[in-house]
């Protein structure tokens, strides 16, 4: 099939003499010897001769007048009136970009509202001062906003959000504010959180502002569980993202303040802390505290065991920037003595 | 005053200069000179009398209108008929079934005697003249018919070589294909045409 192809290709290069002499030559010494090769090439040139044969028709008369029409037709249309169009040109490309900078400008507004809502700073002077490396504002700690009392939320206004990043607060009183600063500072110090905390001293008060992982923060509690006993009242307020709304719990311990810290969402974070203001109060109301406390039940210390590696692989030191991205929870202990 | 080409015989380079210098008299020369080939080659290939003109009448307005872009690498001519192709398989390909709708109208016309004495040619190696019989009204409508059955690529280039009488350089350059491109595909496009001529005479 290919053959026949490539023999009627070279045949009807023979016909339209786009051969050279010497393949010339071999094409005819092929029609010589075979009959049917012989066969095709008068087929071949039948169809030529027919085609070429074809009547020649002539441009109709007039032609070069039409032409010339045409051309001034055109030359007309694209002058004096294009003049006018451009104009319009002009404006509506004027007119297209005003409304493309509009729709930008319109569009940069709201990613930066939406950027602001995301990163923006809380309205609350209660926030706590993230150790970022920014110098930390004048610590004149007014910050009993959230009064020690219950429960200051209504049950509506619980945000379905989950705990992704929480604000919260921890004041303490003690009779040795010096001796309790120091266990502070060395709980922080022995927990690696120091690079992540930002002190601050006044006369009557110490005050911590950290940012650190759940982790970190029950390491940190379960090492001042040890001295707990030595401070007069302890309470512990958490940032519902209310604007201005907060939950205490007075008299918390630090176990409580783990479980509050390790809820999954915001909203069993608030539950949880709700309970145990509750629970608290009534205790506070009974006369010889009937309540059974976890340490009667035989729980003790907050046992946070240390990460260990379960394979060969090699502890990796944690960049900067990762251990970053892991401070979800900003925390701020106000050590207040009497 | 007379053009300076009113009347000397003078090759294409010159005019098309004279024209992009706006001598309107060169431009018409340039008309005259190919508006029946570039007419003949549109009309085989498009079959329809009224767009062939307008397709031609199209082709020299463009070629006007672009004589400044022409760089002189190929030939007047073959840039010409690459406009001229150009615009009529534009055509063809907006208007399908046009062109074969009036050669159906034309072929219930063909006699059985015509369709005898074009059996006769095809088959009879002693068919005497066969030019003389192809100038037959009835036997060119029928070879026709039987060149539109072609697609438009084969029609073109069996219409360029066949009827225009291009070589096969000057054919690559206005369908912009490779030599071998035109070797093959005129191959093809004969040896089809010869099938749908044994088809219209059953």
């Amino acid at each position: 099939m290919k053959e026949k192809a490539n023999i009627d290709e070279l045949l009807n290069s023979f016909i339209d003499d786009e051969l050279t002499e010497r393949q010339q030559t071999e094409v005819q010494r092929l029609i010589a010897n075979d009959e049917e090769v012989a066969q095709r090439l008068k087929e071949l040139q039948k169809c030529k001769v027919l085609l070429s044969s074809l009547p020649f028709a002539e441009a109709p008369v007039g032609m070069l007048d039409e032409i010339r029409t045409s051309l001034e037709r055109r030359t007309l249309l694209s002058e004096s009136p294009q003049h006018f169009d451009q104009r319009i040109g002009t404006r509506h490309l004027l007119l297209r970009r005003i409304v493309s900078a509009a729709a930008m400008i319109a569009l940069v507004a709201v990613l930066a509202g939406v950027i602001y809502t995301i990163v923006g700073p809380e309205s609350s002077v209660d926030r706590p001062i993230i150790a970022d490396g920014q110098q930390p504002p004048a610590l004149d700690v007014k910050v009993e906003k959230p009064k020690p009392s219950s429960v200051t939320v209504a049950d509506k206004s619980i945000p379905q959000t989950t705990a992704a990043e929480f604000n919260c607060r921890l004041e303490l009183s003690t009779n040795n504010l010096f001796a309790a600063d120091a266990s502070v500072s060395r709980a922080i110090e022995d927990n690696d959180i120091l690079a992540y905390t930002i002190p601050a001293k006044q006369s009557d008060k110490r005050i911590y502002a950290i940012s650190c992982s759940r982790q970190n923060l029950a390491s940190l509690l379960a090492a001042l569980e040890k001295i707990w006993g030595r401070f007069g009242s302890t309470s512990f307020s958490i940032d519902t993202e209310q604007e201005g709304q907060y939950i205490t719990v007075d008299e918390v311990s630090a176990k409580q303040i783990v479980e509050i810290v390790n809820q999954d969402s915001l909203e069993g974070t608030i539950q949880i802390a709700k309970d145990f203001a509750v629970l608290n109060r009534l205790e506070g109301f009974l006369p010889q505290r009937e309540l059974p406390s976890l340490e009667d039940e035989g729980i003790t210390a907050i046992a946070v065991p240390k990460p260990r590696l379960t394979s060969n692989q090699k502890m990796v030191k944690k960049k900067y920037t990762q251990i970053e991205n892991e401070k979800n929870v900003h925390l701020t202990i106000v050590v207040t003595g009497n | 005053m007379q053009s300076k080409t009113s009347k000397i015989n003078i090759d294409d380079t010159v005019l098309v200069e004279l024209c992009r210098e706006g001598d309107s008299a060169a431009m018409e020369r340039l008309i005259i000179k190919y508006q029946n080939r570039i007419y003949n080659t549109i009309l085989k290939i498009c079959a329809n009398v009224d767009d062939a003109a307008e397709l031609t009448q199209e082709t020299f307005v463009k070629i006007i209108e672009n004589i400044d872009k022409f760089e002189g690498r190929s030939s007047f001519y073959t840039w010409a008929f690459r406009i001229a192709v150009n615009l009529t398989l534009n055509y063809c390909k907006r208007n399908v079934r046009l062109g074969f709708k009036s050669l159906d109208a034309q072929s219930d016309e063909s006699t059985q005697q015509t369709k005898k004495v074009l059996k006769q040619f095809l088959t009879d190696a002693r068919s005497p003249d066969p030019a003389v019989e192809v100038q037959a009204k009835e036997i060119g409508e029928l070879v026709i018919k039987a060149l539109m059955k072609l697609d438009d690529d084969q029609r073109t280039i069996i219409v360029l070589r066949d009827i225009e009488g291009m070589n096969y350089a000057h054919i690559a350059q206005v369908l912009n294909i490779e030599l071998g491109t035109v070797k093959s595909r005129l191959s093809r496009a004969r040896s089809n045409l010869r099938e749908f001529l044994e088809a219209v005479l059953q």
